[in-house]
């Protein structure tokens, strides 16, 4: 679990890709807990780059828990942004 | 919407505000401008000026500070797309204005009240450590009034540090002018050019750095933002109405409509009196504080004849001004937009070193910003439409600032 509450701009989405460089092969999840916004766009997407799927669950107001898990196929960042929509839609519904 | 307890931690005591406050706020708010109304209209006014100015930056997300670093940091050119979409806005209002002003550019007239100041090598000294400064301290002037809004507390310890570096650059300013600003020379475009020229000239810049952002950006995917909310079709007008309520309270606005909307909002302050700016009624604050302390400036060389966020400080003004509304303005309706759409919260900075950081960040805005006559609004959002070259050379030296404050941020944990 990555504790990036509390921090500015842009802090959130660079410590949640320095923690990403740091996960041992082993390791294929990481979960960062964030109250910044922004980072809900920026995170997914930096992650999304480096091979990792994401996934939002609002666990607060406002706080958010992005699960991030290894993918062994390359991820297309507009499509990991696609599929959060269309989870969001499914919650709602 | 799967709701979990999360371990908190001791470090973070959290305030929320939930919706039921905010319409209390709200009355609050509207009494207050009612208020302000009763007693003056041009603080009524401006103070709903300001709010507006503050909510389309919160909603939008609309930060100059991110425009300049994501070139950098994430190869990233949207925020600063929709930021020159805005100044294009502004640009056509700014000239209509102009030209009732000044009819006759070739005589060699220039606005006063336009934000045209003499181009020279402080502005680009001024941009530089404005840029290193709204990067380092994670926004610029008026992104860090909106995160106080929002809650951020470390954004609050970087407008304390502009404040200082505003009076630092006070107490330098008459060797700046004596230097170098009383030489350098006023370029109002519209005085060779013509006004259709001029227009012309700033049209082929914008789509030049809009072609040299895309060039920048190509290769890769355009961000798409996340949205918090999804949509359903509303049939009914109820559902209809709480569609509109949710598009424009609750879910982020797209970052082009925060920013045509900022430059519609500029316009409609120039035809008061002067294009919108920030830094200039903060100078006065940080002078009137340094006066408390028998630190006040001495009195600034050539300052009246500035248009823009000068130094001025006038001591005499009275404290309620339509700058003073203006700039409390922006931060209530951050708070108020924030607060609307479950996004107000006291965020404490995890490590002492961050509000260290946003300080040093501050002071260094502070002082560019003093010395550059303005901020990422007022030298560069409200003189680029003001057809002075002033505002491509701030806008150039930002982005060298933004760049180097990049590589900073990249060494600070």
């Amino acid at each position: 679990m990555l504790d990036v509450r509390g921090e500015i701009c842009p802090y959130p989405m660079m410590k949640a890709v320095e923690a990403l460089k740091k996960l041992t092969p082993g390791e294929d999840t990481l979960e960062v807990l964030t109250d910044h916004a922004p980072a809900l766009t920026t995170i997914p997407w930096e992650a999304a780059k480096m091979g990792f799927e994401a996934d939002i669950d609002e666990v607060g107001s406002p706080e958010w828990r992005i699960t991030l898990r290894r993918s062994e196929a390359p991820q297309d960042p507009k499509a990991v942004m696609a599929r959060l929509q269309e989870k969001l839609a499914a919650v709602q519904a | 919407m799967s709701v979990q307890a999360f371990p908190q931690t001791a470090r973070l005591p959290a305030i929320h505000f939930g919706r039921g406050l905010a319409a209390k706020f709200g009355v609050v708010l509207l009494a207050i401008i009612l208020l302000a109304l009763f007693s003056s209209v041009e603080m009524g006014v401006f103070w709903g000026l300001g709010m507006v100015f503050g909510f389309i930056l919160q909603r939008s997300r609309l930060c100059f500070a991110s425009a300049f670093r994501d070139m950098f940091l994430m190869h990233e050119g949207r925020n600063m797309k929709a930021i020159l979409a805005g100044i294009a806005v502004a640009t056509a209002g700014f000239a209509l204005l102009m030209q009732k002003a000044v009819p006759d550019p070739a005589a060699g007239a220039f606005p006063d009240q336009a934000h045209v100041v003499p181009t020279g090598l402080y502005l680009v000294v001024g941009g530089v450590l404005f840029g290193i400064g709204m990067v380092v301290a994670g926004g610029c002037v008026s992104g860090s009034m909106y995160r106080v809004g929002e809650g951020y507390v470390a954004s609050a310890v970087a407008l304390l540090g502009v404040l200082v570096g505003l009076e630092a650059a006070a107490h330098t300013w008459n060797w700046w002018f004596q230097f170098n600003i009383s030489t350098s020379p006023i370029v109002w475009l519209p005085n060779g050019l013509g006004y259709g020229g001029a227009l012309l000239l700033t049209g082929v810049l914008l789509l030049a750095a809009y072609l040299g952002l895309t060039w920048w950006e190509s290769g890769r995917p355009p961000m798409i933002a996340f949205k918090k909310k999804a949509e359903d079709e509303p049939v009914t007008f109820q559902a209809k109405i709480a569609q509109s309520y949710r598009r424009i309270f609750v879910k982020g606005w797209p970052m082009l409509a925060g920013a045509v909307a900022l430059g519609m909002l500029n316009i409609l302050a120039f035809t008061y009196e002067h294009p919108l700016g920030v830094t200039g009624e903060l100078a006065t604050w940080a002078d009137r504080g340094a006066k408390l302390m028998a630190l006040g400036a001495p009195k600034l060389l050539g300052v009246d004849r500035l248009a823009g966020c000068n130094l001025a400080m006038d001591g005499t003004a009275p404290w309620l001004n339509h700058n003073f509304a203006l700039d409390t303005g922006i931060i209530f309706g951050a708070f108020f937009a924030a607060v609307l759409a479950s996004e107000f919260k006291v965020r404490f900075a995890p490590h002492p070193r961050r509000y260290v950081q946003s300080i040093g960040g501050g002071v260094l805005m502070g002082y560019g910003a003093g010395l550059a006559v303005g901020c990422t609004i007022g030298a560069f959002f409200s003189a680029i439409p003001s057809l002075g070259l002033n505002g491509w050379v701030f806008g150039l030296s930002l982005l060298a600032g933004a760049f180097a404050g990049v590589k900073i941020i990249q060494r600070i944990a």
